[in-house]
C-alpha cells in the first residue's frame, strides 16, 4: 500500500544538532530540524532569531560548525553551494538576486545550463528545448510577456516571481522561499502563494520563512519557530502559535 | 553571423590580412606600428574575458604580458647555456614554442590569481593583481640570468620563416594570435561558460544558488585571460631586440587594456577589438606627429570622457541608438 510507505519514508531533509556562531554571537545553537516529502513547513521567528541564518547554512552559502544535514539520504556536510542545488535543494533570496545584464528568458537559461543539464546520468535537455522549458516556467509565474525585458523593467511582485522561477528552474525536491512576500500588497501576496501552492502540489516540498503571519498560517501544514538561535516550538501551526513560549516571543512578556 | 560560420570567417579575413599587407605593403614602418595595434587587440580581448565577461578588474595585463616576455627570454638563452654547461648542441627553439610556452607561464600565473578570487573580490582583487605586478617586476628585476634590472639584448634570426623581413613575420604571427583571441572570446560569449561567467558578474550568491561552479568558472577565466596576454607577450624580445623590465611590466599596457574594452564596450567580443584599433592607432599616430608622451593622456582623457558619457563604450552608443530606430 503506498500510504503504508509514505509512512515509514525517511524524511527528506534532516537537520541534527546544527550551530553557527559569527565570531562571539551564537546565531544558531543545536537546531534540529526534519522535514518529511510533500510537506508545507512554515518557519517563523523575530528579526535576527536565524531564519535566514539557517537557510544559508542549509544552502551552503554559510559554514556551519557543528552538526550534520542529511537531505534525501546524502549527507549535505562539506559540500558547495552549487553541489547542494544540483541535489535538489533550491532556494529564493530575501532581497531578490536576479542576473540583471541578461534578459528573463536568460535568468532562467543558467539555472537550467547549470543544475538540469549537468546532473549525471540524467536525460541532457536541448538548446531548443531549454528555451521552451524557459518559456514555460515564465508562462508559470505569468511573466511570459517579458521574457525578452531586463530585471530592471519589472514590479516588485515580478521580481519574486522571477526568483522563485529561478529556483523552480533547478527541478530541485525542497524549496527554501526566504520571504517571498515582504513588502507586497494583500493581492501580490494571494498571487506568490498560489504559485507556491501549486509548485507544492507538483511535488516539491516547501519550507517558507515569513514574517506575514496570515500567509504562513493559511500556507503551512506545520510550524518550527525560532527564537535567538533556538527552536522553541515545532507542530501544527495553530498549536505552534499558542505555545506560551511563542507568545512571550512575539508579545512580551 | 551561425556561430559555425564565425570561425571560418575570421581565419579567412585573418590570412586575406596577412596575404593582402604582404602584397600591397612595403613599408617596414607599418608593420612596427600595425604589430602594436594587434597585439592590444590580443590584450584587451584577454582582459575582456576576465573584467567584461566575470565582472573581475585586473590591473596586472603587465605581469602576464611579461612573464610571456621574459619566458621567450629564457628560451632564447637556453641553447647557449646548454652549450658552455653540457657541450649538448640544441637547435633554437622556434618563436611559435616559445608564444606556446609563454601561455603557459602566464597562463599558471593566471590560475594562481583566480584563487585569489575566492576571499576577493571588486576593488580589492584589483588591487592584487597591482600587486602582483609589482611582485613578478621586482623577481624578474632581481633575477640575474634575464639581465636583472639592465636587460637583455635578444638577437632576431637571420632568416625570418615565411620569407619578407622579421617584422613581417611577427606581424603575421601576432595577426594570428589576435584571430584566435578573438574567436576565443566570441565563442565563449555564445556558450554555456559564457552565461556562466556572465552570471557569476552579475551575483554570485545567485549564480552559486542556480548551480553554477563559480570558483571552476573563475579559474578558467583568470588562466584563459593570463595565457592570452603571455602570448601576447612572447614574441616581444623580438620586436624590441632588447628586454628589460622597466618597459616590459610598463603601466600603459595595464591602463591600456583596460581602457581599450571600456572605450569599444565589455559586454561584446567586437568591443574590446574596436577599442584597441581606434586607441592604438590614435596612440601610433600620436607617437608620430607629435610625441610619445602624449599617449597616457589621450588614453585618460577619452577614458574619463567615455565612463562619464557611454559607460557601455561604443557598442553600447550603436545599441542604444538601434533600439531607438526601432522604437
Amino acid at each position: 500500500m503506498p500510504e503504508a510507505v509514505s509512512a515509514t519514508q525517511p524524511p527528506l531533509l534532516e537537520v541534527k544538532g546544527l550551530g553557527k556562531r559569527f565570531g562571539g554571537f551564537v546565531a544558531l545553537d543545536g537546531i534540529d530540524l526534519s522535514v518529511a516529502r510533500g510537506e508545507r513547513l512554515g518557519l517563523i521567528g523575530p528579526n535576527g532569531s536565524g531564519k535566514s541564518t539557517l537557510v544559508n547554512c542549509l544552502c551552503g552559502t554559510l559554514h556551519n560548525e557543528t552538526g550534520t544535514v542529511v537531505f534525501d539520504g546524502k549527507s549535505l556536510n562539506g559540500l558547495i553551494a552549487h553541489e547542494r542545488t544540483r541535489l535538489g535543494l533550491a532556494r529564493s533570496f530575501q532581497l531578490p538576486k536576479p542576473f540583471h545584464s541578461m534578459d528573463l528568458l536568460d535568468n532562467i537559461r543558467v539555472p537550467l545550463l547549470y543544475t538540469v543539464n549537468a546532473r549525471p546520468g540524467h536525460h541532457h535537455l536541448s538548446a531548443a528545448a531549454i528555451t521552451a522549458r524557459c518559456e514555460e516556467l515564465l508562462t508559470h509565474v505569468n511573466l511570459a510577456d517579458k521574457a525578452r525585458r531586463r530585471p530592471r523593467d519589472l514590479t516588485q511582485v515580478e521580481m519574486r516571481k522571477l526568483e522563485l522561477a529561478r529556483a523552480v528552474a533547478t527541478q530541485p525536491t525542497l524549496l527554501f522561499a526566504d520571504e517571498a512576500m515582504a513588502g507586497l500588497s494583500h493581492s501580490e501576496i494571494e498571487e506568490i502563494l498560489a504559485v507556491l501552492m501549486r509548485l507544492n502540489e507538483e511535488g516539491i516540498t516547501i519550507v517558507l520563512i515569513e514574517h506575514i503571519m496570515s500567509a504562513v498560517m493559511s500556507f503551512s501544514t506545520r510550524l518550527v519557530v525560532l527564537v535567538a538561535g533556538h527552536k522553541i516550538a515545532d507542530g501544527l501551526p495553530q498549536e505552534a502559535i499558542r505555545n506560551p513560549e511563542v507568545e512571550r516571543a512575539y508579545l512580551g512578556e | 553571423m551561425r556561430n559555425s560560420l564565425f570561425w571560418p570567417i575570421i581565419v579567412a579575413v585573418g590570412l586575406a590580412f596577412i596575404v593582402l599587407t604582404r602584397l600591397y605593403l612595403t613599408n617596414e614602418y607599418f608593420y612596427f606600428a600595425g604589430y602594436v595595434v594587434l597585439e592590444y587587440i590580443v590584450l584587451s580581448t584577454a582582459w575582456n574575458i576576465l573584467g567584461g565577461y566575470t565582472g573581475y578588474t585586473n590591473f596586472g595585463t603587465g605581469a602576464f604580458f611579461a612573464s610571456g616576455a621574459y619566458t621567450s627570454a629564457v628560451l632564447h638563452k637556453m641553447p647557449a647555456v646548454l652549450h658552455t654547461a653540457f657541450g649538448w648542441t640544441v637547435t633554437p627553439v622556434p618563436l611559435p614554442v616559445m608564444i606556446l610556452f609563454g601561455g603557459l607561464v602566464s597562463g599558471a600565473m593566471g590560475l594562481g590569481t583566480g584563487y585569489l578570487s575566492l576571499r576577493l573580490r571588486g576593488v580589492f582583487f584589483a588591487i592584487a593583481t597591482l600587486a602582483l605586478s609589482i611582485v613578478v617586476q621586482t623577481l624578474i628585476v632581481n633575477w640575474d640570468f634575464v639581465g636583472g634590472s639592465r636587460g637583455i639584448y635578444i638577437i632576431r634570426p637571420a632568416l625570418a620563416p615565411l620569407g619578407g623581413g622579421y617584422i613581417q613575420y611577427l606581424f603575421t604571427l601576432m595577426t594570428l594570435l589576435a584571430v584566435g583571441a578573438v574567436g576565443i572570446a566570441r565563442s565563449i560569449e555564445r556558450s554555456r561558460l559564457g552565461l556562466g561567467l556572465a552570471s557569476i558578474r552579475d551575483d554570485e550568491l545567485a549564480a552559486e544558488a542556480s548551480g553554477v561552479p563559480t570558483l571552476k568558472l573563475k579559474l578558467i577565466a583568470t588562466t584563459l585571460s593570463g595565457g592570452l596576454m603571455g602570448m601576447a607577450g612572447a614574441p616581444l624580445p623580438y620586436y624590441v631586440t632588447y628586454l628589460d623590465p622597466a618597459s616590459s611590466f610598463n603601466l600603459s599596457y595595464a591602463v591600456n587594456s583596460v581602457a581599450m574594452p571600456v572605450i569599444g564596450g565589455m559586454t561584446s567580443w567586437i568591443g574590446p577589438v574596436i577599442g584597441s584599433i581606434l586607441l592604438g592607432t590614435i596612440q601610433q599616430l600620436a607617437t608620430v606627429t607629435i610625441s610619445s608622451a602624449l599617449n597616457l593622456l589621450i588614453v585618460g582623457v577619452l577614458l574619463i570622457l567615455f565612463v562619464i558619457i557611454a559607460p557601455n563604450g561604443i557598442v553600447g552608443l550603436v545599441q542604444s541608438w538601434r533600439r531607438k530606430r526601432e522604437a
